[in-house]
């Protein structure tokens, strides 16, 4: 298990270093340099090239990129910030927390509405209640975020004034975002645990337990649940990067300072060490995330843990 | 049959599925007893009705479309089919248990088989037998299945088929229940582990008396297991006697006649082999008169319009016009 675990952290070289190359790319494809961003078109163009050179924007592509990773692996420094001249990771370190907040409530709660009713809905396939969850569930699965948000804020916080409309000062301020980022992905928990389950109570072995005298709830809890929710849990790693994509539009919506408007100032202000700095940070956060819950699967199923420790070449 | 005390007894049972569209009539009025220590073989083609009619004993057929429309489920005297789902609760698995066709897919994959095997006396935990006593008791039976105690701790992935049937028996017959369905319990297995899964259901059974019905398509594994013998078609018993009626009996049901006809023989030299021609019939829209009518060598003009009678001669019965004209 440990020799698997250490196999996975390494694969995240390549993958992080890819990030940021093709980062680093579309960044430099795109017009306009720092110097004349910061100092303005009508600046003279000797200041513009000097600050330019400050930034070490005049050298080519590719020196550029490997001066910057060099950095990181030599000095494990992530640059400094174009526009405020302080290190990228100071201003990683002030706006991630709102972000992380973010991101494990609206995981939270999109997890329990999501997969709970999905159980329940599968439990008493046909009823009211499994109607009602499979077409609110289709509601919100097609509703575009953004435009949740809008709703919310327009409902909550303009007409019922019961809440704040932006910032991310108490908890208060995370209720309206919180629900514009998990009911999406609540639906898409939903209708999955939903046709997991009911897949799952389908096959023998749950007729064997029942054979065995089992009573419904066993049988659910017991011998269903478990298989059913090994393909929920991949979900459930892949919805903390939407969570992650969520929070950006959620955080812009409701102008709350976090990663999400840290980047996509940085990206129109051409602020490429933080731009660099905070994809890379999100990158590796969303890669551990994967490999936690690859580890988690071994844990449910035995016939993975056996792949894990045979260091994952044969089939279970 | 001198009359004994039945342990399980069918009467007159009949099981529909019915569906928006169509109603498909699986079981139609079948009647048989078993008594203790007895095997019942049950024989038929695919779709004659074989498992419906053992998941109707076990009150596992799915809910929505399935009905029962006439007969009686009689274990020592209880009718089943009467019974609250509680109720059968404390029948599944105690008093009648059943061995699944494949074993592959009968065990679920992220328990032990140990648990798996425990979970049956725990469910039925009347002595209030302590975890420690259960585990005992589950390591006998493993023994007594031929597995070794130390694999109680592993996963059914890392079994073989044969070593996964054993698992379903053991789970099966650890409560010693008055009645053991086994649906085809050696069809998904090689031909020699199905020897020794045979031999061993057997040799469980003559040591704890219990009563077996054996569902089959195999008339082999019937010569070898079974004491009485239904022969199924289309939802109906065509046939019913003892072991001995059935194979060596003088007189048959046409369908008995065309299944031994299907066997390749050993000893004589023969190129083809002998099918019986044609399908079964729709069960959605069962012929009026017989229903094995449509392929019987020897088709009369009633078979067409009346549904036969059961003749009984010393026990054997005989569903076929055939054998009517006779009597009369």
């Amino acid at each position: 298990m440990a020799k698997y675990t250490i196999k996975r952290l390494l694969y995240m070289i390549p993958v992080l270093f890819g990030v940021a190359f093709l980062v680093f790319t579309i960044l430099s494809l795109t017009p306009g340099d720092p110097g004349t961003i910061i100092l303005g078109i009508t600046a003279k163009p000797e200041d513009i090239a000097a600050l330019n050179a400050e930034f070490g924007y005049d050298q080519p592509f590719l020196i550029r990129f490997f001066n910057y990773i060099g950095d990181i692996i030599f000095h494990f420094d992530l640059g400094t910030s174009y526009q405020s001249r302080q290190p990228v990771i100071e201003d990683i370190i002030a706006r991630f927390p709102n972000t992380l907040k973010l991101t494990i409530f609206s995981m939270s709660l999109s997890a329990i509405l999501g997969i709970s009713l999905g159980i329940l809905s599968a439990v008493r396939q046909y009823s009211k209640l499994d109607h009602i969850c499979v077409v609110t569930a289709l509601i919100f699965a097609s509703i575009p975020g953004f435009w949740l948000g809008l709703m919310l804020l327009l409902i909550f916080a303009l007409k019922l004034r019961v809440l704040p409309s932006y910032g991310a000062g108490t908890l208060r301020h995370f209720i309206l975002p919180t629900l514009t980022v998990s009911m999406t992905s609540a639906a898409g928990l939903l209708r999955l645990t939903r046709s997991a389950m009911l897949e799952t109570v389908r096959q023998e072995y749950i007729r064997t337990a029942k054979a065995k005298g089992a009573s419904e709830k066993r049988v659910i809890w017991k011998h269903a649940l478990r298989n059913a929710l090994l393909p929920v849990i991949t979900t459930l790693g892949t919805s903390f990067g939407a969570s992650l994509g969520g929070a950006i539009i959620a955080e812009t919506v409701f102008a709350m300072p976090g990663m999400g408007t840290l980047i996509t100032t940085a990206i129109r202000q051409k602020d490429i060490p933080v731009v660099m700095g905070s994809t890379l940070f999100l990158a590796t956060l969303f890669s551990l995330i994967i490999l936690i819950v690859d580890l988690l699967y071994a844990f449910i199923d035995p016939r993975i843990k056996a792949k894990y420790q045979s260091g994952g070449k044969s089939r279970g | 049959m001198e009359k004994k005390e039945a342990v399980l007894e069918v009467k007159d049972l009949s099981v529909i599925y019915k569906s928006d569209l169509e109603t498909v009539y699986a079981v139609n009025h079948i009647s048989f007893s078993i008594e203790k220590g007895e095997t019942l073989g049950l024989v038929g083609e695919t779709g004659a009705g074989k498992t419906t009619t053992a998941l109707g004993i076990m009150r596992l057929l799915p809910q929505r479309t399935a009905r029962f429309t006439s007969g009686e489920i009689l274990l020592e005297g209880v009718d089943l089919k009467n019974l609250s789902e509680k109720e059968m609760l404390k029948i599944r698995g105690e008093k009648v248990s059943m061995i699944f066709q494949d074993p592959m897919t009968a065990l679920n994959p992220v328990l032990t088989v140990g648990d798996q095997i425990g979970e049956a006396i725990f469910l039925h935990n009347e002595n209030n037998l302590s975890k420690k006593e259960i585990d005992q008791k589950v390591e006998e039976m493993m023994e007594m299945v031929g597995i070794p105690k130390e694999r109680k701790n592993e996963y059914p992935y890392q079994f073989s088929g044969g070593m996964r049937q054993r698992v379903v028996i053991a789970m099966a017959l650890v409560c010693n229940p008055e009645v053991l369905i086994a649906d085809e319990p050696t069809t998904a297995l090689d031909v020699t582990i199905q020897a020794q899964i045979l031999s061993m259901i057997c040799d469980l059974q003559r040591q704890y008396q219990t009563s077996v019905i054996m569902i089959t398509h195999d008339l082999g594994v019937v010569a070898e297991t079974c004491d009485k013998v239904a022969i199924m078609y289309a939802g109906e018993i065509v046939e019913y006697g003892t072991l001995a009626q059935i194979f060596t009996g003088e007189a048959h049901h046409p369908y008995t006649t065309g299944l031994f006809g299907s066997i390749p023989s050993l000893t004589q030299n023969t190129r083809r082999l002998h099918p019986i021609e044609g399908l079964m019939p729709d069960p959605t829209n069962l012929p009026k008169g017989c229903k094995f009518a449509p392929r019987c060598e020897k088709c009369m003009e009633i078979c067409r319009q009346e549904a036969p009678q059961v003749s009984i001669n010393d026990g054997h019965q005989i569903r076929c016009h055939l054998y009517m004209k006779k009597e009369a």
